[in-house]
């Protein structure tokens, strides 16, 4: 029970195994090859020669930059070679009334924030300005799809914070080769055959069809949908969320740009629909553009119909008569728990809901670093590790939840069942009811977080909030701070203002800065 | 802005090119770029800091000339007052451009001397006598002894950028360049701040290896990186010229 832990597997050659064997790698020193292998760490990443990757995720949360930077990437490298673009935030049509209704949730959080909480002070003057607007100076840049720092800047700095569009199968392609050639991990190219347990319940190893028996002491499983070792091996149930998200059937397609030097937006374009809602990102290469809707209140034909006008409209008729559609169904929801004796699941084989606030790769990411932190030392305390690893996910998959459905119950819009349906008290978490009570009298801010590492911060439930019109009431009683915040917030705003002109008047297109990339690459100091 | 032709005896045979140092011409630089060939003479009278170029980020060395945007503390009424004028500067207003060398092989270019046609330096007379300025064509066509100057400063700087692109790529690789904020309090109180600069990180360049200082001296960038240490010495006498233009 208490041998090392030293030898990893994963299972799945997409995004979510190699970001995950990435992360690993970075932080655990692989021993060389021919070294003794009793005592050494070991990793090695098994993937199935014959099943495409699925590509999930092509929008990144601002955390990938410190993981890339952590894996020792250089960031010219990864925009050359994924296609990547800057993402500093979403911006959505559409959600409050269905008809040109904008609000944007950027990735910077107000000015000033963890010393005045410029809510309660946007609400005087909520008619003049929209709240992203007056507290930062993000959406306006994304706005003008301007790049949020200038070639000039070194690597992974910025101007304002900042995430990334990527396209998904060159991303695996890329941290493939970073995997191997610089970080030691070792890739088989096989297909899993069956599961192979040892006395104590656990996976002892993996049989396959060209590499025999793999033996490990810690399996990841990052087979997808497919969730070889969590679900065909050791049957954890699913958790469905449906019932509160109803999304549930996606169709994807890739629409290449008018002319090659179109804008590339710098955010993700969110535009709701009368079923579910439109995606589009913006690569260097193309626009991925997607509807994903609740296949219990909308028809496939209905839905493409949906979609073919949004690409028609946005971009040209004849590029949605080009258009090929891929459809993707999926069951919103998560397993009962996650890691199960020695094996952890990461990726779509431990959950996966619609993308509206890109939750799929960041999950990835926090799942991979804390497996890399915690690294049990010995069987014996893996259950140990296990257990804590499961509490912290439920609770993140729990607010991922809440703060997606969210962005619906918000929603004034009662056009079709599917609106009606997501305002029903029966389909709102307890918990968000409870909140959404409570935020009527106060506006969230960032004392009221739970853990010092919250998914959501209080500032992005601030920007959906009060971009989907929310209104918190003033204070019951006479503050005795109030009139020196008040005095602070006017000039928090004036700053604001000054900053976002200046910001405007010196940052390049995003097209621009890519292509500066593309020729010059960045600096890295 | 500038508007750059191709230089050629027939069209320009009676331009002549105003030298005089003054803000008037442009002169009024905060800092040029330099190269290590000029290195020697730029670190008797400049700073030697590295900077980003804004279109490129790519870095090179510059010579510093002031404190602030425009403010070129050499420059006095009487012209430039220091012993060597940086290359950059001579270079007005010529500049080395490419075209196409019909005589070698497919794509090949060759360097041509340019002149910016809208530079107020120039002055087209064709009364040879004058005493404004210099001439670029002698009576006969033949390149006059200051073009003959100026194409060699331009060959220089030609070879310059090369040599920077080698000398950059090599301090970033042993990481020998910080970034680097300074912060100067004159005599009246007022501040200003150099940011956006860099300079040689001394603590990286005392850790290098025999093997890399011995590369680095063959190459001749070793006594590049300890001029441009030493050149950090100009920035009193600059301080003091700032302080005694001070009201």
């Amino acid at each position: 029970m208490n041998h090392k832990i030293n030898r990893v597997i994963i299972v799945g050659g997409g995004t979510a195994g190699w970001l995950s064997a990435g992360i690993i790698a970075a932080e655990h020193c692989i021993a060389s090859a021919g070294s003794d292998t009793v005592d050494s760490f070991q990793l090695t990443l098994v993937e199935s020669p014959d099943i495409p990757t699925i590509g999930v995720g092509e929008g990144t949360w601002p955390s990938m930059r410190s993981t890339l930077q952590k894996m020792g990437i250089s960031e010219t490298d990864f925009f050359r070679e994924c296609s990547a673009s800057f993402k500093q935030g979403t911006l959505f049509k559409g959600w409050r009334t269905g008809a040109d209704d904008i609000y944007t949730h950027p990735f910077t959080a107000p000015q000033s924030y963890s010393e005045v909480n410029l809510a309660p002070h946007w609400q005087t003057a909520r008619e003049q300005i929209n709240f992203a607007q007056a507290v930062s100076p993000q959406s306006a840049l994304f706005a003008d799809k301007l790049a949020p720092k200038q070639i000039s800047t070194p690597e992974y700095a910025f101007n304002v914070n900042y995430g990334y569009h990527l396209d998904a199968a060159k991303f695996a392609e890329f941290l493939r080769k970073h995997c191997v050639e610089k970080l030691g991990v070792t890739h088989i190219k096989a297909n899993v055959t069956a599961v192979n347990s040892a006395e104590n319940g656990d996976i002892a190893s993996i049989a396959t069809d060209s590499h025999g028996n793999i033996e490990g002491d810690l399996f990841i499983d990052c087979s997808g949908s497919r969730a070889l070792l969590i679900g065909d091996h050791f049957a954890i149930p699913v958790c469905s969320k449906s019932d509160v998200l109803f999304n549930n059937t996606a169709l994807a397609a890739q629409i290449p740009y008018t002319d090659e030097n179109d804008p590339i937006e710098s955010c993700t374009l969110s535009s709701a629909q009368s079923a579910g809602w439109i995606w589009e990102i913006g690569l260097p290469t193309r626009r991925g553009i997607g509807h994903v809707y609740s296949s219990d209140h909308n028809t496939e034909e209905r839905a493409s119909e949906e979609l073919l006008s949004y690409i028609a409209s946005t971009v040209s008729e004849q590029a949605a008569a080009a258009a090929t559609l891929r459809k993707v169904q999926f069951s919103p929801g998560h397993r009962a728990k996650f890691w199960h004796k020695n094996c952890v699941a990461i990726g779509m084989s431990a959950g996966f809901i619609e993308p509206l606030e890109a939750s799929a790769l960041v999950l990835v990411e926090l799942s991979a670093a804390m497996i890399s932190e915690q690294l049990p030392a010995n069987r014996g305390v893996m259950d140990l590790v296990a257990k804590r690893f499961n509490d912290k996910f439920l609770y993140r998959w729990d607010r991922i939840i809440e703060f997606l459905k969210l962005h619906y119950i918000l929603s004034q819009r009662r056009d079709t069942e599917y609106w009606r349906d997501n305002c029903e008290a029966s389909s709102i978490p307890e918990h968000l009811q409870d909140l959404l009570a409570l935020w009527r009298h106060q506006s969230p801010w960032h004392r009221d977080s739970h853990n010092v590492d919250e998914m959501f911060p209080s500032a992005s439930f601030q920007y959906v909030l009060y971009g989907m019109d929310f209104e918190t009431l003033t204070s019951q009683t006479q503050r005795r701070s109030e009139q020196a915040e008040r005095l602070r917030a006017g000039s928090l705003f004036q700053e604001n203002t000054a900053r976002t002109r200046q910001l405007q008047a010196s940052l390049p297109t995003n097209r621009d800065l890519i292509n500066k990339i593309h020729t010059f690459g960045f600096q890295k100091i | 802005m500038s508007n750059y032709k191709i230089l050629s005896k027939e069209a320009h045979k009676d331009l002549r090119v105003n030298t005089v140092r003054s803000a008037e011409y442009g002169d009024n630089i905060m800092y040029t770029m330099t190269f290590p060939m000029e290195f020697r003479d730029i670190q008797s009278c400049y700073p030697i800091f590295f900077c980003k170029d804004s279109e490129s980020g790519q870095l090179y060395p510059a010579a510093l000339l002031g404190f602030e945007q425009d403010e070129n503390l050499f420059l006095s009424d009487s012209g430039w007052d220091a012993s060597y004028i940086p290359m950059m500067v001579r270079r007005h207003p010529f500049l080395i451009g490419f075209q196409a060398d019909p005589d070698g092989p497919e794509g090949a270019t060759k360097p041509v001397v340019s002149i910016d046609s809208d530079s107020p330096r120039l002055i087209d007379s064709a009364d040879k006598d004058s005493e404004e300025g210099e001439i670029l064509f002698n009576q006969d066509a033949t390149p006059s002894d200051f073009l003959q100057a100026t194409i060699g400063t331009l060959e220089s700087i030609h070879r310059g950028l090369e040599h920077n692109k080698g000398f950059i790529a090599a301090l970033l690789e042993h990481e020998l360049l910080e970034s680097f904020s300074l912060k100067i309090t004159l005599n009246d109180g007022s501040n200003n701040e150099l940011k956006g600069f860099y300079t040689i990180a001394e603590q990286k360049l005392q850790s290098l290896d025999g093997d890399t200082l011995a590369k680095f001296n063959a190459q001749g960038y070793l006594q590049s990186i300890y001029m441009a240490i030493a050149s950090f010495a100009r920035l009193r006498p600059m301080i003091d010229k700032k302080n005694a233009q001070l009201p």
